[in-house]
């Protein structure tokens, strides 16, 4: 369980929020369980559209916390996805501060 | 799933959830265990009439017999190399296949190295028994232990925990640690099992087949719960 740190701000206002979002959160913890994922997996996992799908890599890639490779295998066109450095350490974060805000929740619940 | 941002009204609960059932799927798609043991099986099977056909067995009139098990040295190394290599392979062929990819170069790196010192091992008391016969008379219980660790079997178990480790499969720590009990305690690798009427070389292989046995049925039970969690 993480502690609360009653002086520190609420977890809420240090929230990365090219990060915190429901389908770039997928797709950061995909390719950190995978080392490097394909842009068909993401697509059919997250339940998205190619055009949809794209924008969000296009966000999670200005930001510097993916790399896209793209290349070809036979006549097949595929791309490739791999986590940054910056993005394994925002993605710790943003699992850090949401557990951090179940916690205030479950305490402040409890009161 | 949807786009819309999490910070206003998002619930922290599901998305922790959705992160952990993502990380699981993830997992549960990279993993090959059943090919993994399987190759084992046929590894461990296959070793059974090297060994028969390579041990040289004396017996003294006393009825006392001195034995170099010469098989299980010219064989297993090459073969737990071969198998560590069709092993990963098959796991990044696959993980490909599915549009992933895949952590083995620890398990290569953990089979290369039990390989080593499990042959090192051999290679010292082939060199020193012979000149030394009753260096093992007499010896405790956990120096015939010490002996079975030391042995392929047991360096197959030591590996499959690293395998178990990069999977987080609890289902594969169970297997092995399961596994690794009945090599080091309860077969009697290093001593062989049968009736008293029995040569050496078979009674070496009785133990040898329900090892085999052992990592068939694990890779038939992977098999089968892998297809119905997929």
């Amino acid at each position: 369980m993480t502690a609360v740190d009653p002086d520190a701000g609420h977890p809420a206002t240090g929230l990365d929020e090219v990060v915190h979002q429901r389908v770039r959160l997928g797709i950061l913890t995909i390719a950190h369980e995978a080392r490097r994922v394909e842009f068909g997996y993401l697509r059919t996992h997250l339940e998205l559209t190619a055009g949809n799908l794209s924008k969000h890599l296009g966000v999670l890639e200005a930001a510097g916390l993916i790399e896209v490779e793209k290349g070809y295998e036979g006549r097949r066109g595929r791309t490739w996805i791999t986590l940054t450095a910056a993005g394994d350490t925002a993605l710790a974060e943003e699992i850090a501060r949401l557990k951090q805000l179940i916690v205030r929740m479950e305490s402040a619940g409890g009161q | 799933m949807t786009t819309d941002p999490l910070a206003a009204g998002g619930d922290p609960r599901q998305l922790l959830s959705d992160v952990r059932s993502l990380a699981r799927r993830v997992r549960l798609d990279q993993r090959m265990t059943w090919v993994a043991l399987l190759v084992l099986a046929a590894v461990t099977l296959v070793g059974i009439p090297f060994d028969w056909l390579g041990m040289t067995v004396h017996c003294h009139p006393d009825t006392s017999c001195e034995f170099a098990r010469h098989g299980v040295l010219y064989y297993w190394p090459a073969a737990l190399l071969i198998a560590y290599a069709v092993i990963a392979v098959s796991y990044v062929r696959t993980a490909r296949a599915r549009g992933l990819g895949v952590r083995m170069l620890p398990y290569v790196i953990a089979g290369a190295v039990t390989t080593a010192l499990f042959t090192a091992a051999w290679v010292v008391a082939a060199r020193y028994l012979p000149s030394h016969p009753d260096a093992l008379d007499g010896n405790s219980y956990w120096v015939l232990v010490l002996d079975r660790l030391l042995s392929p079997w047991s360096m197959i178990g030591i590996a499959l925990l690293v395998l178990a480790r990069l999977e987080r499969n609890l289902g594969l720590l169970a297997f092995t640690l399961a596994y690794l009990a009945v090599v080091l305690f309860v077969l009697p690798m290093n001593e062989g099992w049968g009736p008293a009427g029995w040569g050496l070389q078979a009674r070496f292989a009785v133990p040898q087949y329900i090892t085999g046995a052992m990592l068939l049925l694990g890779a038939i039970g992977f098999r089968t719960a892998g297809r119905r969690q997929r």
